[in-house]
């Protein structure tokens, strides 16, 4: 994904094309917009309002926490199991809480970065 | 569901066929002595046998790179003679004096457990390294 098709998802469906627009309007950027498209044909900018399979990004956000919730369940699910003496071994019980781990490290992750682009558009100059 | 540690499905599979390999060892060693079975016959020595289960899921998702897992088919039993031993005084003995004792060979059985063990070791492996690959990945773009 190239700098311009991520600003346009940035940006949102209300303006969907300010960029061309600026290009068309005569202040010439150095690289010429259909240049730039071409460089990924195959990858057009989605704003978040495009619907995507899964619906929004908010959508996205929520359902990829509570598949991460799912796991934390399914960790201490197994590991109710392993110590009530169900036919648990050991390390099912282990790989199931280093998963959790993980995928809880992934979301924390995805809130660092989207708390940081939040902070840095708050930061932008008008 | 993500998939975030790459080739767990595999490594777990591969650990409980590792486990009932060892549980099999176990009750072969234990055994190794046992002259009368629930048969009534000495005791047989066992051996797992491994398969991967790509079979079934291919059947079921025909598809280009699906995970292979294993799992443990059988138990077999081991075919070789019971070892005979004289010892007329041994209740188990038959006519001319002499004990069936299990074809287990002890000596066989730690290497087997040797190399179950190192197998389970290097599954870990692959778990430790997943983890710290897939911690690593977190870390693009920090500094």
């Amino acid at each position: 994904m190239d700098v311009l098709s991520a600003i346009k998802m940035v940006a949102g469906s209300q303006n969907s094309a300010p960029l061309t627009d600026i290009a068309q309007k005569g202040v010439t950027p150095s690289i010429p917009v259909y240049d730039l498209k071409e460089i990924n044909t195959d990858m057009a900018p989605q704003s978040v309002g495009a619907a995507q399979s899964s619906g929004s990004f908010q959508n996205l956000l929520t359902n990829f926490v509570g598949e991460v919730n799912d796991k934390q369940v399914a960790a201490s699910d197994s590991v109710a199991g392993l110590l009530s003496g169900k036919n648990v071994s050991l390390h099912q019980a282990m790989i199931s809480m280093e998963e959790a781990s993980v995928s809880f490290q992934m979301m924390v992750e995805v809130r660092n970065k989207l708390l940081d682009s939040y902070q840095e558009l708050m930061r932008m100059q008008v | 569901m993500i998939d975030l540690l790459p080739g767990i499905n595999s490594t777990s599979s591969a650990l409980d066929a590792e486990r009932v390999r060892m549980d099999v060892i176990s009750e072969n060693i234990a055994n190794a002595d046992t002259t009368k079975g629930i048969d009534g016959k000495p005791y047989r020595r066992q051996q797992v046998v491994f398969e991967s289960v790509l079979n079934a899921q291919q059947a079921s998702e025909a598809g280009g790179s699906i995970p292979q897992s294993t799992q443990v088919v059988r138990i077999d039993k081991d075919t070789r003679a019971p070892r005979m031993v004289y010892n007329p005084s041994h209740p188990d003995a038959n006519g001319q004096g002499m004990v069936a004792l299990p074809n287990i060979n002890i000596h066989e059985e730690m290497v087997d457990m040797i190399a179950s063990s190192r197998s389970y070791e290097a599954n870990l492996a692959v778990v430790k390294n997943a983890r710290t690959m897939a911690m690593q990945d977190l870390s693009i773009g920090k500094h």
